[in-house]
């Protein structure tokens, strides 16, 4: 039987036939715990909307739909739980990101927006929407803004290698290219047809109007590929972020190593910025509040934060959709206007102790 | 004895730094006259000559140039000259080489502050413009402080500046989405738009500016003390603390000034000090010659390029200004950072 030792200290848990994951029973319990928050939270999002329902309604509706009239089951279905979904999805991705992106570079202000993917998407998205509108087909622009992303991000590593890699340089380059690529973004904004910038701007603030059953399935499987390799890099990461001579000295080398978890961080960040735009705060807050419950251990740390970004994306669409109920506010907008204060509270005290 | 020390104060008249001075000022008066006569309709320099110095109501072309040309050029010089004293100060007091009024989230700040007066506050009358900006902008500060403390290195600096940042053009894009006819007004101020600025909104400002621009000059002796280390200048008898806090209320009056009368313009504080510092070194009341003088000149040709360069449309200056800077800032982060 293969074993998996996510901290000493703990107990062992099934997961599947012959692998056994030991982890300890707090993690376990915060686990579970955020899990069934994130349920009540599903539910509380089908329920709520301009056709108002009880939780216990939608609970039935999801389970049991054939039982349940027609017209609520196609608002659910249709509307509601895709919508849901995606932003659960998306959240996770991003939180995942952002751990890696904040033990890698050993800073807690990163975010997965500043290794210049989500400005990159941006820009492209910009250029297929507003210089040359209908030169690829609506349901291709989100690969394209993938591979935007990906180039962007591969720009900021080549930059920063250039004279030695070092954490604080791909942070900073990171922050110099998207400032460039956002002036683009805003000349295009400032000068395109108001039409096409409307829906840029309501994809900007990261909304999630237009999610589909086909994009939980491709978010689906970005996150379930991508995330469960983050998952096992694990071990890694604990190292790494002790310093890259100690995790060279227990036989990580962090030239191998860096590169990949950047490419995992890319491929997860540049999925969800394609699906809802520009959400990457959560990237910045879901792994601060899961590290007050698991600190570093990035065995537990990394689907904890997954459920917590969830957890969050789905709190602020929800809200987002409510709060001035015909108006749609975007739910990044709305994150970061939730998370920004909390951050800030959360940076100052850490820095008194 | 005594001789040589008057020839040291002789020979101590600073003959090239002066020549700079003079050379630089020969540029932007250049650049003036450039800035005058291109643009939508190219006017010669005679016509600009005499727009200036003869003015004759009858001829169009003088028209254009004294009723639109010369608000926006004074205001690209007041606009240009403050944003590089701020970006000098805000280095100096932070001894930090990537500081930067707009990159530490202080304009955004001061922008949302000014756009949230305009939706809620508007039985204020405009001359409060700046006193909004002001307080956004000193909360702003306040925050970017908060997350990174005074003797973190830069790049906590910067990223706390960019969490800032987030948060509050988050917050205008709220109000921006909330009340959807606003967006119209203020989408082009935002992105720093010396063409949709005019004299009116110089006037609510100048008392500020000039109070300002004389505090930076009269803080030039303790700075030169600062700049030898903290414990250095507090044995030279600065007030450390009191020289910080009062730089950085000047930071936040010029860069508040600078929002109210033409948006968030980020990278020019930024890239000024630097070019200055190839010119001067180690004295900072040239240092804020050479940068007043440089960040106007910077101005200006952003201004002429951004209504030269996609010739029937005009772009913001701060998206020129940006395109400029962002370079620069990559190319300090890849020379300075070890």
């Amino acid at each position: 039987m293969k074993k998996i030792w996510l901290s000493t200290r703990s107990i062992q848990i099934k997961l599947f036939p012959n692998v056994g994951v030991y982890a300890r029973s707090s993690d376990v319990f915060w686990l579970a715990f955020f899990c069934l928050f994130l349920l009540f939270l599903l539910l509380w999002g089908a329920a709520i909307g301009s056709y108002q329902l009880s939780i216990l309604k939608s609970w039935q509706i999801i389970i049991a739909p054939e039982l349940a009239p027609e017209k609520l089951v196609r608002v659910v279905w249709e509307f509601r739980l895709p919508r849901l979904l995606v932003a659960a999805l998306c959240g996770a991705a991003l939180a995942i990101a952002g751990v890696i992106l904040q033990s890698i570079t050993r800073n807690a202000l990163a975010s997965p927006g500043l290794i210049g993917v989500e400005a990159g998407a941006s820009a492209t998205m910009l250029v297929f929407v507003v210089i040359v509108p209908g030169i690829i087909p609506i349901f291709l622009l989100p690969v394209f803004a993938m591979i935007g992303g990906f180039i962007v991000a591969s720009c900021v590593w080549l930059l920063s290698s250039l004279r030695g890699y070092s954490p604080i340089r791909l942070v900073l380059i990171g922050v110099g290219i998207t400032s460039m690529l956002s002036a683009f973004s805003e000349m295009l904004i400032t000068y395109g047809d108001i039409d096409f910038v409307e829906s840029a701007l309501m994809w900007f603030g990261g909304s999630l109007h237009q999610a589909s059953w086909s994009q939980v399935k491709v978010m689906m499987f970005w996150l379930l590929i991508a995330g469960s390799l983050a998952w096992l890099c694990f071990r890694e990461l604990n190292l790494l972020i002790l310093g890259n001579k100690v995790a060279f000295s227990r036989g990580v080398d962090n030239r191998k190593a860096l590169p990949f978890l950047l490419f995992l961080c890319v491929a997860l960040t540049s999925a969800s910025v394609a699906t809802a735009g520009t959400l990457t705060f959560v990237g910045l807050i879901a792994p601060h509040i899961a590290r007050r419950f698991c600190a570093n251990r990035h065995g537990a740390l990394i689907p904890l934060s997954a459920v917590i970004g969830a957890c969050l994306v789905v709190l602020g669409d929800s809200l987002g959709r409510s709060m001035f109920a015909p108006l749609q506010l975007p739910a990044g907008l709305v994150l970061v206007l939730i998370g920004a204060p909390y951050f800030i509270v959360l940076i100052s005290r850490l820095r008194k102790a | 004895m005594r001789s040589t020390v008057e020839t040291h104060r002789m020979s101590g008249f600073p003959v090239a730094r002066v020549t700079g001075v003079v050379l630089l000022l020969l540029a932007l008066v250049i650049a003036a006259f450039l800035h005058l006569s291109l643009g939508a309709k190219e006017i010669d320099w005679m016509t600009v000559w005499h727009a200036l110095f003869d003015y004759n109501t009858a001829d169009m072309d003088q028209v254009i140039i004294r009723e639109s040309r010369q608000a926006r050029l004074i205001v690209s010089v007041v606009v240009g000259a403050s944003l590089a004293l701020a970006g000098v100060m805000m280095q100096a007091i932070s001894s930090n080489p990537l500081a930067d009024p707009g990159l530490l989230g202080i304009n955004s700040g001061a922008a949302f502050f000014v756009v949230a007066s305009l939706l809620f506050f508007p039985m204020f009358g405009q001359g409060y413009v700046p006193v909004f900006a002001f307080l956004g902008a000193a909360f702003a500060a306040l925050l970017v402080m908060m997350l990174s403390g005074w003797e973190q290195g830069s790049e906590r600096l910067v990223l706390a500046g960019v969490v800032v940042t987030a948060l509050f053009s988050a917050m205008t894009a709220i109000l921006l989405l909330i009340d959807q006819q606003g967006l119209e007004k203020v989408r082009h101020w935002l992105t720093g738009a010396i063409g949709a600025s005019d004299l009116k909104k110089l006037h609510w400002v100048y008392p500020y500016l000039i109070c300002a621009m004389v505090g930076c000059f009269a803080l030039v002796r303790s700075l030169n003390a600062f700049h030898l280390g903290e414990r250095v200048a507090a044995s030279l008898g600065v007030n450390v603390l009191l020289l910080k806090v009062s730089g950085l209320a000047l930071v936040v009056v010029l860069s508040g000034c600078v929002v109210t009368v033409a948006g968030p313009i980020g990278f020019v504080g930024l890239v000024v000090p630097h070019v200055a510092r190839l010119l001067v070194r180690n004295s900072y009341a040239w240092l804020f010659i050479y940068s007043l003088l440089i960040g106007t000149l910077l101005l200006i040709l952003s201004d002429i390029a951004a209504r030269v360069v996609l010739s029937p449309y005009e772009i913001n200056t701060g998206i020129i200004t940006a395109f400029v800077g962002s370079p620069v800032f990559i190319a300090l982060v890849l020379g300075r950072m070890k």
